[in-house]
């Protein structure tokens, strides 16, 4: 796998973040973070815990964006931690997995279910280590659902233009 | 040992895992309770740089309406000129005009990023007011730009009185509402109307006494609480801020060195 193509998907999807994501203001629930598209489609030929590694560095530079010290960070180890295991159930034949991991190798039902997974399990941390109490709990599932939906249909619609 | 090194080995994985993530709840908690470094927030001037260039751009768009603000502005300095007094604590006081680069108002959390820094003179801890009203506290300084802790930020706790009769409280905010503050720790036997101005209290240096914070939209006693639950309007509008001003009080530094002395 190219990885001169891993970068440069990071830094504009990093730019589509910044500029264009984090400036929605859409009813104070919906902050899609697109940017762990990179972490969820990056290929599985280094070691685990060097996709950590990679995972907590791209969770820091987020984290410098959003004046949230270790929540962007925390969340993507976390991410990095559960990935290969979550692919390991969800798909069946293994050789599948050199490639690039995207909806055309994985198919929609595996891909949708990685991607869900994942996805909530990302939103759900940020937002609940950002509010840092549990009085806010409603306030952080409603966030999850919204902004979960919308970055699940990103990073589809990612994959439908990329496939061809 | 080596069935030791062969169980680390074994589980390399996981404590690489969890190293990492004791490594984030520390930067979590030290910059919840020490937020010190610039480089690791948007002061960094990287990242505020970024950010005032999209501000360029937004900027051009409200172009009518910041006229008109400055106007307004105007008048009021003219008045204030006009009604000077001479206090000796007033003199002490003076502003500095800076410009919100970046800002989010839709979180539990939120910050602005504001155009001056640590070559300016600002340190941490000063308060930062627009014309509107009070808008927050210094936090994280640069060189070049500072990261302001607006009212609107759960961490935010604001020493306040009533205007009409110079009753304590404190400002606080739940999370909710952008335009509404909530004021604590005022006692059920205190009468409070709806209408009621809410100002600074001047108790700490941060603020000089009687900056406008907001007024009493409406106060709910319940049988039995020791507290009222008032709903402030706060009189920043913090969706539309533009320019701030930030509260450089010479002697704060004096005043905190004095109460630091007395624990």
């Amino acid at each position: 796998m190219d990885w001169t193509k891993q970068i440069i998907r990071y830094i504009a999807v990093m730019m589509l973040q910044v500029l264009l994501f984090d400036q929605l203001q859409l009813l104070g629930v919906c902050h899609p973070y697109i940017y762990i598209l990179c972490l969820l489609m990056m290929p599985i030929t280094l070691s685990h815990s060097a996709d950590m590694l990679i995972g907590a560095a791209v969770g820091l530079v987020m984290d410098v964006f959003c004046n949230s010290l270790g929540v962007h960070m925390a969340s993507c180890i976390l991410v990095m931690f559960i990935r290969p295991y979550l692919l390991g159930a969800v798909v069946n034949d293994r050789d599948r997995l050199n490639e690039q991991i995207c909806l055309r190798t994985l198919g929609w039902e595996a891909f949708i279910k990685y991607m869900v997974i994942l996805v909530v399990i990302h939103h759900l941390t940020v937002f609940m280590l950002a509010a840092w109490s549990i009085s806010h709990i409603i306030f952080v599932l409603v966030e999850t659902l919204v902004s979960g939906f919308i970055t699940c249909i990103l990073i589809l619609g990612y994959n439908a233009l990329s496939d061809k | 040992m080596q069935s030791l090194l062969k169980i680390l080995l074994r589980y390399s994985n996981f404590l690489v895992f969890i190293a990492l993530e004791v490594a984030a709840f520390l930067l979590l908690y030290y910059n919840n309770a020490y937020p010190r470094s610039s480089m690791l927030s948007t002061a960094n001037s990287i990242v505020a740089w970024q950010n005032e260039q999209i501000n360029e751009i937004r900027g051009y768009f409200s172009l009518r309406r910041q006229n008109e603000q400055l106007a307004a502005e105007n008048v009021s300095l003219r008045n204030q000129i006009c009604s000077m007094d001479s206090a000796k604590n007033a003199s002490a006081i003076h502003y500095m005009s800076a410009k919100v680069v970046q800002m989010t108002t839709d979180r539990l959390h939120n910050y602005l990023t504001i155009s001056l820094g640590s070559n300016d003179g600002i340190v941490r801890g000063q308060g930062v007011r627009n014309e509107e009203g009070a808008v927050g506290f210094v936090r994280t300084v640069g060189p070049n730009y500072s990261v302001v802790l607006p009212l609107i930020n759960t961490h935010t706790h604001l020493s306040c009185r009533f205007a009409k009769n110079d009753y304590l409280g404190t400002l606080v905010w739940n999370g909710k509402d952008n335009r509404f503050g909530q004021l604590a720790d005022v006692s059920a036997h205190m009468v409070v109307n709806p209408g009621d101005t809410i100002v600074t209290s001047g108790l700490s240096p941060v603020f000089p006494e009687g900056i406008p914070v907001g007024i009493v939209e409406n106060s709910v006693l319940k049988e039995g609480d020791a507290y009222h639950t008032i709903q402030v309007r706060l009189f920043t509008n913090f969706k539309r801020l533009k320019y701030v001003e930030v509260v450089q009080n010479a002697h704060q530094q004096e005043l905190e060195e004095l109460q630091n002395g007395l624990d």
